[in-house]
């Protein structure tokens, strides 16, 4: 008990809002966006109408309808919608993106994608399936399948 | 009719000469009303509601901050207008609100520019500035969907009106402005990490905008409401609309 200190004088900064401090604020974009922090975990639906970005640790779900940024050190062990994305960090899950996704050289992802447009650097790693809208052969083939495999369930059923 | 209500510290002879000078000039415009000096005995909801019953219309807060969460952290539900007249050190909230220091403000609070704030409603009571959860090892639960969890202790400041400013380190000049009627409270939670033996170095916040949200523990944590202390082992907080009518400046920040 002789060793305990107050932990309140222990910590090394303080609050302290200077005039100085206050005009710099004018400054600054007046968006606020969900940020999780780098020793931060956070467990269940996270969802969020603005801009996401994650440098600690999400398990659960994730959903957005803008922005999400997977900073490099990030853990996404979920499900992801959002409008557009980028990864730098880990996501294991599947990713539906509306619009973009960029993947970083140390991004790793492990889970299937969906998005209009993806831009992979080199050293990124991914494992699953990369689904684009956009390509008439591949939805031709896909809506053929989805018929061949109705009509196998008529037939079976008719039988 | 406009009832002006002074903080204590405004005796000090210091602020004597600013004082006279804004009487003067709220005579001038015609708005100068009774004045009620505030002090720790006299509680705000029960002299604003008397003089509500007997035809006030504006309720003009003169002092700081503190002055400002005092009063309307307990008089946020009543049916009245208020106005603020910044004096002293210690006015954060001022410029947010787009009300000049001294006797410039006289001028904003004449030409009546009204627009409702939200206030942010804790556990049984009202507060308006900023709530600050000291650090403890506590589990943020929000809007009953997700949950936020840290190794070990965390701070949380939920912040309405006064911005909230933190380093990541001394030279860092970051800072962070929060709206008040952008209908969400905004949460800040900076986790602890242990540096050394017994010291605690704080680590990059977290931000969370929401309308509801709910701190729980295991052992009491301290929570700090507009200046007022109190011990709790759950705190549930949540965000009321446009619950005060405010005279506010051109230059606002929201």
């Amino acid at each position: 008990m002789i060793f305990q200190k107050n932990n309140s004088r222990n910590i090394s900064e303080e609050i302290v809002p200077t005039a100085e401090e206050v005009s710099t604020t004018n400054n600054i974009t007046d968006e606020v966006e969900t940020v999780v922090g780098p020793s931060v975990n956070v467990e269940g639906d996270f969802a969020s109408e603005g801009n996401i970005i994650v440098k600690g640790t999400v398990s659960g779900s994730v959903h957005t309808s803008k922005f999400l940024s997977v900073e490099l050190g990030a853990k996404i062990m979920a499900n992801v919608r959002a409008a557009s994305a980028k990864i730098a960090g880990e996501v294991k899950g599947n990713l539906k993106i509306k619009e973009s996704i960029e993947l970083t050289s140390t991004a790793k992802v492990l889970g299937d994608i969906e998005v209009k447009v993806l831009s992979v650097e080199p050293g990124a790693l991914l494992f699953g399936k990369v689904t684009m809208p956009g390509i008439e052969g591949a939805e031709v083939r896909n809506s053929r399948q989805r018929i061949g495999r109705r009509s196998d369930e008529v037939t079976e059923v008719t039988v | 009719m406009y009832v002006y209500l002074y903080d204590n510290f405004l005796r000090q002879k210091k602020y004597d000469s600013v004082i006279k000078a804004m009487e003067v000039r709220l005579t001038d415009y015609g708005i100068a009303g009774k004045i009620l000096r505030l002090n720790n005995f006299i509680d705000p909801k029960q002299i604003i509601e008397e003089e509500v019953k007997r035809g006030a219309k504006t309720i003009v807060i003169v002092g700081n901050d503190a002055t400002f969460g005092y009063v309307l952290s307990r008089a946020a539900t009543c049916d009245c207008v208020f106005g603020f007249l910044p004096i002293g050190s210690g006015n954060t909230i001022a410029q947010v609100l787009g009300i000049p220091e001294g006797i410039d403000s006289c001028d904003i609070l004449s030409k009546r520019r009204k627009e409702s704030l939200d206030v942010g409603w804790m556990n049984n009571r009202y507060f308006v500035s900023q709530l600050r959860v000291l650090p403890a090892k506590v589990k943020v639960i929000y809007d009953e969907r997700f949950s936020v969890s840290a190794n070990d202790k965390i701070e949380v400041v939920v912040c309405n009106l006064q911005p909230f400013f933190w380093k990541n380190d001394k030279r860092d000049k970051d800072a962070q402005m929060v709206h008040p009627q952008d209908g969400k409270l905004e949460a800040f939670l900076r986790p602890l990490t242990k540096k050394g033996w017994w010291s605690y170095k704080y680590e990059e916040p977290s931000i969370f905008p929401f309308e509801e949200m709910e701190i729980i523990s295991n052992s009491p944590f301290t929570v700090e409401a507009d200046g007022k202390v109190s011990k709790e082992t759950k705190v549930k907080i949540k965000l009321a609309h446009g619950k005060i009518d405010m005279i506010v400046g051109r230059n606002r920040k929201f």
